[in-house]
């Protein structure tokens, strides 16, 4: 079948980006091609993470969201974390508490929980679990990840409480 | 998955005329998540994908009706759902619900409209809110007031015609009304459920004076069980009642496939429809 084009312009990570892509591309495919590999698809099918996106200020899987439907809207990657030369509190407590092996998952993961923490900022293990149970890690590094998260939560709260 | 027309039309009923042309391979796409993998999969190879996000701001409010009910908008995303104020007071067996339906991020996207068109009968909502005695309110072609029970001719399939569209979902009052909703997964947690109970029961007193029982995922499609439900009506409230209610729901006629044979389904149906009975109502003991 012919392949149908179109063109879109967003904002990506804060700066604006313009490009021609394939009606059909996902929003994974199109990051790739704008060098950013920090999303990536693993499943394909929305299970486990790996493609998170922000988009307008909600995380989607990148693997489900047409390319197209970004047209006009603001797309935040894992790159756009640390783009003043600091990690985020997330990142740093991933490290910290040694959240990754290969590291795959993690882009992911660490975008999840920057979106689970400023919707609740205490979260409970369980609520941890619950909201970070669309993300799949390989290397099952998951006790390491709810620390991470917990470390991540205590630091951010005693900063915004400073 | 190439090749396809993505149209974006401002209203419903545009769309509606945009899908109305006699190609089966022209579909509406709300959140997206069911149709990108059924085309990922080679499943669905569309001709014309008609997006109906453009029409949110019409069509993504949740309001209270005059009834004490409420309405929701067809293009509410199920994470909207989740969390609205109204609908927690009202049904708070949505929200519990959405806790183990797919993820955040799924959640996020997939909205009320295309979660209830899919017609996969393994879904969580589509027997929750048929237990709530929800309806479904078309637009386009056909414009008429479906109760969700009634959406569905088979197994992937709705009764809504070419170019009719869900444009909202109603809930009515559920003053006195008890409801569960109930899986039971038997490979792993995220699984697919072998088996979908939803369960609504009125109570005056300890009698039961009206009821909902519905099952899914075993079924080839969502099935309201009148039998089990007059069991109950007139009946007191008890594990006698609602081990009899689960008796007779084990006539619904269930599939074997790779989450179990018809048999063990069957038997899960009378365990579950007696489980949930006992939590909606907490009667009975559990
Ligand atoms: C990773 C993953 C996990 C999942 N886990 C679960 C789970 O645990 N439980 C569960 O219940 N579900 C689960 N699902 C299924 C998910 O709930 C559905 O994919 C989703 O609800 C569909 O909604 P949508 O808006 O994305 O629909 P779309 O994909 O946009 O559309 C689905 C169908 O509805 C039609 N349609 C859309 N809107 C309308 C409308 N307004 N009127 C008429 N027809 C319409 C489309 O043409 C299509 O046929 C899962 C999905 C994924 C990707
Ligand atoms: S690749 Fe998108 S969720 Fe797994
Ligand atoms: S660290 Fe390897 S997949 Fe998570």
């Amino acid at each position: 079948m012919t392949e149908v084009r179109c063109d879109i312009a967003f904002t990506l990570n804060g700066a604006p980006v313009a490009l021609n892509i394939g009606g059909h591309e996902n929003i994974v495919d199109v990051l790739k091609r704008l060098g950013l590999s920090g999303a990536r698809e693993s499943c394909g099918q929305g299970l486990c993470g790996c493609c998170t996106v922000i988009i307008d200020g909600v995380a989607e899987s990148g693997c489900l969201t047409l390319a197209q439907l970004v047209d006009g809207r603001s797309v935040q990657t894992i790159e756009g974390l640390d783009a003043d030369g600091a990690l985020s509190p997330v990142q740093q407590a991933f490290i910290d508490a040694g959240a990754l092996q290969c590291g795959f998952c993690a882009p992911g993961f660490v975008l999840m929980s920057h979106q689970l923490l400023a919707a609740n900022p205490d979260p409970s293990e369980a609520e941890i679990r619950d909201y970070l149970s669309g993300n799949l890690c390989r290397c099952a590094t998951y006790p390491e990840i709810i620390k991470a998260v917990r470390l991540a939560a205590s630091r951010m709260r005693a900063a915004q409480a400073a | 998955m190439r090749g396809f027309e993505f149209l974006r039309p401002g209203t419903l009923n545009e769309a509606s005329a945009l899908l109305a042309t006699g190609d089966a391979a022209a579909r509406p796409f709300a959140g997206g998540t069911g149709l990108m993998l059924m085309m990922k999969t080679g499943v669905f190879s569309p001709s014309r994908l008609v997006c109906l996000r453009q029409t949110e701001a019409e069509h993504r409010a949740i309001t209270p009706t005059g009834d004490g009910g409420a309405r929701i908008g067809a293009l509410a995303s199920l994470s909207q759902i989740e969390h609205d104020p109204l609908l927690c007071r009202l049904a708070p067996v949505i929200a519990r619900t959405m806790t183990t339906l797919a993820n955040v991020r799924v959640r996020n996207v997939a909205r009320i409209g295309g979660t209830l068109a899919h017609g996969d009968p393994h879904m969580d909502m589509p027997p929750t809110l048929a237990a709530l005695r929800a309806s479904v309110v078309t637009s386009g072609t056909a414009s008429r007031t479906v109760p969700v029970e009634a959406l569905y001719a088979g197994y992937y399939e709705t009764i809504l015609q070419p170019g009719e569209l869900i444009s909202a979902v109603l809930l009515p009052d559920q003053t006195g009304w008890h409801s569960v909703y109930l899986k039971c997964t038997t490979r792993s947690a995220d699984d697919w459920p072998a088996l979908g109970v939803a369960v609504s029961v009125r109570m005056d007193g300890t009698t039961i004076t009206d009821s909902r029982v519905i099952i899914s995922a075993a079924t080839e499609k969502l099935t309201r069980v009148a039998a089990a439900e007059a069991v109950l009506n007139g009946a007191t409230a008890g594990l006698a009642a609602f081990t009899a209610a689960g008796e007779a729901a084990r006539a619904v006629e269930t599939i074997e496939d790779a989450r179990g044979s018809a048999a063990y389904k069957t038997e899960l149906v009378g365990v579950y429809v007696r489980r949930a009975l006992q939590q909606a109502t907490g009667a009975g003991g559990n």
